[in-house]
Protein backbone atom coordinates (compact mmCIF):
# COMPACT_ATOMS: atom_id res chain seq x y z
CA UNK A 1 0.00 0.00 0.00
CA UNK A 2 1.31 3.24 -1.06
CA UNK A 3 2.55 6.01 1.89
CA UNK A 4 0.95 9.83 2.35
CA UNK A 5 1.30 11.85 4.66
CA UNK A 6 -0.47 15.37 4.70
CA UNK A 7 0.24 18.32 6.67
CA UNK A 8 -1.76 21.83 6.89
CA UNK A 9 -0.56 24.90 8.52
CA UNK A 10 -1.85 27.91 8.97
CA UNK A 11 -0.24 31.13 6.97
CA UNK A 12 -0.69 34.73 7.90
CA UNK A 13 -2.63 36.80 5.54
CA UNK A 14 -3.21 40.21 5.92
CA UNK A 15 -6.55 40.47 4.85
CA UNK A 16 -8.82 39.35 8.43
CA UNK A 17 -11.61 38.45 5.97
CA UNK A 18 -9.65 35.43 4.24
CA UNK A 19 -7.63 32.70 5.56
CA UNK A 20 -4.32 31.10 3.82
CA UNK A 21 -2.82 27.34 4.43
CA UNK A 22 -0.13 25.26 3.23
CA UNK A 23 -0.68 21.69 2.30
CA UNK A 24 2.17 19.86 2.53
CA UNK A 25 1.97 16.72 0.99
CA UNK A 26 4.54 13.82 0.59
CA UNK A 27 4.47 10.14 -0.47
CA UNK A 28 2.66 8.56 -3.13
CA UNK A 29 -1.21 9.37 -3.62
CA UNK A 30 -2.61 6.14 -5.38
CA UNK A 31 -5.68 3.78 -5.58
CA UNK A 32 -4.62 2.77 -2.28
CA UNK A 33 -5.29 5.39 -0.36
CA UNK A 34 -5.92 8.94 -2.15
CA UNK A 35 -9.92 8.57 -1.30
CA UNK A 36 -9.12 9.03 2.54
CA UNK A 37 -6.21 11.13 2.19
CA UNK A 38 -8.87 13.49 -0.05
CA UNK A 39 -11.10 13.47 3.00
CA UNK A 40 -8.20 15.40 5.27
CA UNK A 41 -8.36 18.04 2.54
CA UNK A 42 -12.09 18.50 2.40
CA UNK A 43 -12.40 18.63 5.78
CA UNK A 44 -9.71 21.99 5.87
CA UNK A 45 -11.99 23.14 3.60
CA UNK A 46 -15.26 22.65 5.23
CA UNK A 47 -13.84 23.93 8.35
CA UNK A 48 -12.72 27.33 6.68
CA UNK A 49 -16.09 29.38 5.89
CA UNK A 50 -15.20 32.24 3.81
CA UNK A 51 -12.56 32.96 1.51
CA UNK A 52 -9.45 30.38 1.44
CA UNK A 53 -6.86 30.41 -0.33
CA UNK A 54 -4.53 26.87 -0.51
CA UNK A 55 -0.52 26.49 -1.67
CA UNK A 56 0.14 22.60 -2.42
CA UNK A 57 3.72 22.25 -1.32
CA UNK A 58 4.34 19.15 -3.41
CA UNK A 59 8.07 18.79 -2.65
CA UNK A 60 7.82 15.28 -0.95
CA UNK A 61 4.90 13.82 -3.68
CA UNK A 62 6.40 11.36 -6.03
CA UNK A 63 3.03 9.93 -7.56
CA UNK A 64 -0.08 10.96 -8.24
CA UNK A 65 -2.62 8.58 -9.97
CA UNK A 66 -5.48 10.64 -11.91
CA UNK A 67 -8.22 10.40 -9.17
CA UNK A 68 -6.11 12.38 -7.37
CA UNK A 69 -5.85 14.90 -10.07
CA UNK A 70 -9.86 14.60 -10.37
CA UNK A 71 -9.79 15.47 -6.37
CA UNK A 72 -7.12 18.28 -6.43
CA UNK A 73 -9.71 19.70 -9.72
CA UNK A 74 -12.61 19.55 -7.46
CA UNK A 75 -10.65 21.18 -4.29
CA UNK A 76 -9.85 24.11 -6.87
CA UNK A 77 -13.28 24.18 -7.99
CA UNK A 78 -14.53 24.10 -4.28
CA UNK A 79 -11.81 27.07 -3.31
CA UNK A 80 -12.03 29.45 -6.14
CA UNK A 81 -15.79 29.65 -6.15
CA UNK A 82 -15.35 30.72 -2.60
CA UNK A 83 -13.08 33.82 -4.09
CA UNK A 84 -9.22 31.76 -2.76
CA UNK A 85 -6.44 30.58 -4.85
CA UNK A 86 -5.22 27.35 -5.43
CA UNK A 87 -1.38 27.27 -5.79
CA UNK A 88 1.24 24.65 -6.66
CA UNK A 89 4.68 24.97 -5.44
CA UNK A 90 8.01 22.57 -5.71
CA UNK A 91 6.44 19.75 -7.77
CA UNK A 92 8.91 17.57 -9.14
CA UNK A 93 9.33 16.91 -12.89
CA UNK A 94 7.00 13.73 -12.81
CA UNK A 95 4.45 15.70 -11.07
CA UNK A 96 4.09 18.88 -13.18
CA UNK A 97 4.96 16.71 -16.32
CA UNK A 98 1.61 14.56 -15.16
CA UNK A 99 -0.45 17.51 -14.32
CA UNK A 100 0.48 19.13 -17.55
CA UNK A 101 -1.18 16.40 -19.34
CA UNK A 102 -4.23 16.64 -18.17
CA UNK A 103 -4.55 20.28 -18.19
CA UNK A 104 -4.43 21.58 -14.84
CA UNK A 105 -1.67 23.42 -15.20
CA UNK A 106 -3.74 26.06 -16.96
CA UNK A 107 -5.88 26.47 -14.11
CA UNK A 108 -3.51 25.85 -11.23
CA UNK A 109 -0.44 27.99 -11.20
CA UNK A 110 2.66 26.31 -10.30
CA UNK A 111 5.93 27.84 -8.94
CA UNK A 112 9.13 26.18 -8.29
CA UNK A 113 9.70 28.15 -4.94
CA UNK A 114 7.32 28.04 -2.03
CA UNK A 115 8.13 31.95 -1.26
CA UNK A 116 6.86 32.94 -5.00
CA UNK A 117 3.66 31.13 -4.34
CA UNK A 118 3.38 32.39 -0.69
CA UNK A 119 3.80 36.46 -2.11
CA UNK A 120 0.51 35.59 -4.62
CA UNK A 121 -1.22 34.20 -1.67
CA UNK A 122 -0.23 36.50 1.10
CA UNK A 123 -1.01 39.44 -1.26
CA UNK A 124 2.10 41.39 -1.17
CA UNK A 125 3.51 42.23 -4.52
CA UNK A 126 4.27 40.32 -7.24
CA UNK A 127 1.31 38.44 -8.30
CA UNK A 128 2.14 38.08 -11.59
CA UNK A 129 1.74 35.19 -14.53
CA UNK A 130 5.97 35.61 -14.90
CA UNK A 131 6.25 34.53 -11.23
CA UNK A 132 4.57 31.27 -12.11
CA UNK A 133 6.30 28.51 -13.78
CA UNK A 134 5.46 28.60 -17.51
CA UNK A 135 3.33 25.56 -18.80
CA UNK A 136 2.93 24.07 -22.45
CA UNK A 137 -0.19 23.06 -23.93
CA UNK A 138 -1.48 20.56 -22.24
CA UNK A 139 -3.25 18.93 -25.49
CA UNK A 140 0.01 18.62 -27.18
CA UNK A 141 1.67 15.33 -27.07
CA UNK A 142 5.59 15.47 -26.91
CA UNK A 143 7.32 15.48 -30.25
CA UNK A 144 10.86 14.92 -31.23
CA UNK A 145 10.98 18.51 -31.64
CA UNK A 146 9.94 19.46 -27.98
CA UNK A 147 13.03 21.38 -26.13
CA UNK A 148 13.62 18.92 -22.87
CA UNK A 149 11.67 18.94 -19.74
CA UNK A 150 14.55 19.42 -17.55
CA UNK A 151 15.24 22.14 -17.58
CA UNK A 152 11.88 22.78 -19.42
CA UNK A 153 12.49 26.52 -19.55
CA UNK A 154 15.23 28.67 -18.78
CA UNK A 155 14.67 32.14 -17.32
CA UNK A 156 16.62 35.30 -18.38
CA UNK A 157 16.48 38.14 -15.35
CA UNK B 1 23.78 -1.51 -35.13
CA UNK B 2 21.71 -3.76 -32.88
CA UNK B 3 19.70 -6.79 -34.40
CA UNK B 4 16.17 -5.18 -35.31
CA UNK B 5 15.08 -9.27 -35.66
CA UNK B 6 15.95 -9.99 -31.80
CA UNK B 7 13.32 -11.59 -30.10
CA UNK B 8 11.39 -9.30 -28.03
CA UNK B 9 12.04 -9.69 -24.00
CA UNK B 10 8.71 -10.49 -22.30
CA UNK B 11 7.62 -10.51 -18.63
CA UNK B 12 4.27 -11.09 -17.38
CA UNK B 13 3.48 -10.52 -13.66
CA UNK B 14 -0.14 -11.67 -11.95
CA UNK B 15 -1.00 -9.71 -9.56
CA UNK B 16 -4.09 -10.20 -6.94
CA UNK B 17 -6.87 -7.59 -8.27
CA UNK B 18 -6.20 -5.19 -5.46
CA UNK B 19 -4.85 -1.75 -5.55
CA UNK B 20 -2.64 -2.59 -2.18
CA UNK B 21 -0.13 -3.61 -4.94
CA UNK B 22 0.12 -1.00 -7.45
CA UNK B 23 2.75 0.47 -5.92
CA UNK B 24 5.24 -3.06 -6.53
CA UNK B 25 4.07 -3.23 -10.00
CA UNK B 26 5.19 0.72 -10.66
CA UNK B 27 8.17 0.49 -9.07
CA UNK B 28 8.63 -2.76 -11.45
CA UNK B 29 7.38 -0.36 -14.09
CA UNK B 30 9.90 2.32 -13.66
CA UNK B 31 12.90 0.12 -12.97
CA UNK B 32 12.14 -2.10 -16.21
CA UNK B 33 12.13 1.41 -18.28
CA UNK B 34 14.85 3.08 -16.63
CA UNK B 35 17.65 0.20 -16.54
CA UNK B 36 16.51 -1.94 -19.55
CA UNK B 37 15.40 0.47 -22.45
CA UNK B 38 16.36 3.38 -24.04
CA UNK B 39 13.90 5.84 -23.17
CA UNK B 40 14.57 8.70 -21.30
CA UNK B 41 13.92 8.70 -17.57
CA UNK B 42 10.61 10.87 -18.09
CA UNK B 43 9.23 8.33 -20.15
CA UNK B 44 9.96 5.45 -17.44
CA UNK B 45 7.34 7.81 -15.15
CA UNK B 46 4.97 8.65 -17.69
CA UNK B 47 4.51 4.64 -18.35
CA UNK B 48 4.45 4.34 -14.85
CA UNK B 49 1.53 5.72 -14.37
CA UNK B 50 -0.01 4.48 -17.44
CA UNK B 51 0.66 1.07 -15.92
CA UNK B 52 -1.11 2.09 -12.69
CA UNK B 53 -4.16 3.57 -14.68
CA UNK B 54 -4.64 0.48 -16.92
CA UNK B 55 -4.30 -1.99 -13.94
CA UNK B 56 -6.66 0.38 -11.81
CA UNK B 57 -9.26 0.16 -14.38
CA UNK B 58 -9.18 -3.48 -14.79
CA UNK B 59 -9.69 -4.23 -11.16
CA UNK B 60 -12.32 -1.60 -10.66
CA UNK B 61 -14.34 -2.75 -13.66
CA UNK B 62 -12.97 -6.06 -14.88
CA UNK B 63 -12.17 -8.79 -12.40
CA UNK B 64 -13.98 -9.55 -9.53
CA UNK B 65 -12.98 -9.69 -6.07
CA UNK B 66 -10.12 -12.10 -5.35
CA UNK B 67 -9.86 -12.39 -9.11
CA UNK B 68 -6.64 -11.53 -10.53
CA UNK B 69 -4.75 -9.53 -13.14
CA UNK B 70 -2.07 -10.25 -15.50
CA UNK B 71 0.14 -7.19 -16.78
CA UNK B 72 2.57 -8.33 -19.95
CA UNK B 73 5.44 -6.15 -20.35
CA UNK B 74 7.01 -6.68 -24.06
CA UNK B 75 10.30 -4.92 -24.81
CA UNK B 76 11.43 -4.65 -28.11
CA UNK B 77 15.22 -3.75 -28.23
CA UNK B 78 15.56 -0.34 -29.90
CA UNK B 79 11.69 -0.32 -31.03
CA UNK B 80 8.77 -0.30 -28.55
CA UNK B 81 7.61 -1.75 -25.07
CA UNK B 82 4.48 -3.17 -25.28
CA UNK B 83 2.15 -3.14 -22.21
CA UNK B 84 -0.90 -5.63 -22.00
CA UNK B 85 -3.01 -5.67 -19.28
CA UNK B 86 -5.94 -8.09 -18.96
CA UNK B 87 -8.85 -8.62 -16.52
CA UNK B 88 -10.57 -12.12 -15.98
CA UNK B 89 -14.06 -10.07 -17.37
CA UNK B 90 -15.80 -11.18 -13.98
CA UNK B 91 -16.15 -7.74 -12.50
CA UNK B 92 -19.75 -5.97 -11.52
CA UNK B 93 -18.86 -3.29 -13.89
CA UNK B 94 -17.05 -5.12 -16.88
CA UNK B 95 -16.86 -3.45 -20.32
CA UNK B 96 -16.13 -4.84 -23.86
CA UNK B 97 -14.10 -4.06 -26.29
CA UNK B 98 -16.01 -1.68 -28.33
CA UNK B 99 -17.71 -0.04 -25.22
CA UNK B 100 -14.14 0.49 -24.47
CA UNK B 101 -13.24 2.51 -27.82
CA UNK B 102 -16.65 3.95 -27.59
CA UNK B 103 -15.55 5.61 -24.05
CA UNK B 104 -12.63 6.01 -25.36
CA UNK B 105 -13.35 7.82 -28.80
CA UNK B 106 -15.92 10.46 -26.41
CA UNK B 107 -13.17 11.54 -23.96
CA UNK B 108 -10.38 12.65 -26.68
CA UNK B 109 -13.01 14.76 -27.91
CA UNK B 110 -11.67 17.99 -27.38
CA UNK B 111 -15.50 19.10 -26.29
CA UNK B 112 -15.48 16.09 -23.68
CA UNK B 113 -15.76 18.22 -20.03
CA UNK B 114 -14.32 16.29 -16.95
CA UNK B 115 -16.81 17.38 -14.76
CA UNK B 116 -15.87 14.19 -11.75
CA UNK B 117 -13.11 12.60 -10.26
CA UNK B 118 -12.89 9.73 -12.34
CA UNK B 119 -12.44 9.18 -15.87
CA UNK B 120 -9.29 11.22 -17.02
CA UNK B 121 -6.69 8.26 -16.56
CA UNK B 122 -7.48 6.40 -19.84
CA UNK B 123 -8.34 9.86 -21.86
CA UNK B 124 -5.90 11.93 -20.51
CA UNK B 125 -2.82 10.03 -19.51
CA UNK B 126 -2.44 6.46 -20.98
CA UNK B 127 -3.89 8.11 -24.46
CA UNK B 128 -1.73 11.12 -24.31
CA UNK B 129 1.68 9.43 -23.72
CA UNK B 130 1.43 6.20 -25.67
CA UNK B 131 1.03 5.85 -29.46
CA UNK B 132 -1.23 2.86 -29.99
CA UNK B 133 -3.80 1.05 -27.38
CA UNK B 134 -6.19 -1.65 -28.71
CA UNK B 135 -8.77 -3.09 -26.84
CA UNK B 136 -9.29 -7.07 -27.29
CA UNK B 137 -12.58 -9.08 -26.14
CA UNK B 138 -10.65 -12.59 -24.68
CA UNK B 139 -12.02 -15.54 -25.49
CA UNK B 140 -12.48 -17.03 -21.97
CA UNK B 141 -14.30 -13.26 -20.82
CA UNK B 142 -12.12 -10.20 -20.02
CA UNK B 143 -11.03 -7.43 -21.69
CA UNK B 144 -7.24 -7.17 -22.83
CA UNK B 145 -6.43 -3.86 -23.19
CA UNK B 146 -2.43 -3.33 -25.45
CA UNK B 147 -0.28 0.11 -25.40
CA UNK B 148 2.73 0.79 -27.40
CA UNK B 149 5.19 3.32 -27.14
CA UNK B 150 7.58 3.12 -30.00
CA UNK B 151 11.35 4.03 -28.89
CA UNK B 152 12.14 6.24 -31.95
CA UNK B 153 9.97 5.71 -35.34
CA UNK B 154 9.82 9.42 -36.85
CA UNK B 155 6.58 7.98 -37.75
CA UNK B 156 5.19 8.33 -33.86
CA UNK B 157 6.13 10.33 -30.75
CA UNK B 158 9.40 10.71 -30.04
CA UNK B 159 10.82 8.49 -26.71
CA UNK B 160 13.99 9.19 -27.32
CA UNK B 161 16.33 10.06 -24.82
CA UNK B 162 16.52 13.79 -24.06
CA UNK B 163 19.55 15.50 -25.44
CA UNK B 164 21.31 18.60 -24.20
CA UNK B 165 18.97 21.81 -25.03
CA UNK B 166 19.67 23.23 -28.22
CA UNK B 167 18.12 26.68 -27.73
CA UNK B 168 16.58 28.95 -24.94
CA UNK B 169 13.13 29.90 -24.18
CA UNK B 170 13.10 33.42 -23.45
CA UNK B 171 10.40 34.91 -20.79
CA UNK B 172 10.07 38.46 -21.54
Amino acid sequence: MAEATILTEDLPVKDPNSKAKLVTISGQLDESNVDNKAKEIYQVIDATPGKLSLIFDLAGLDYMNSKSIGYLTDWYGKITERGGKVLIAHAKPNIKDILQVVGLTQLIQMFESLDEAKTVVLGTSAETPAAAVPTQTPTQAPTMTQPPSQPETFKLN
Amino acid sequence: MENQNEKPTRISITLPGNAYFMSGIRDFTLTLIKNTTNFAEKWAFRLQSVVDELCNNAIEYGSGENEDILVTFVHSKEQYVDIIVEDTGTGKNKMTAAEMNKLLEERRNENYKFTGIRGRGLAKIVAEWTDEIEFTDKEGGGLKVRIRKYLKDPRYKSGLPESTPTHLVLNV
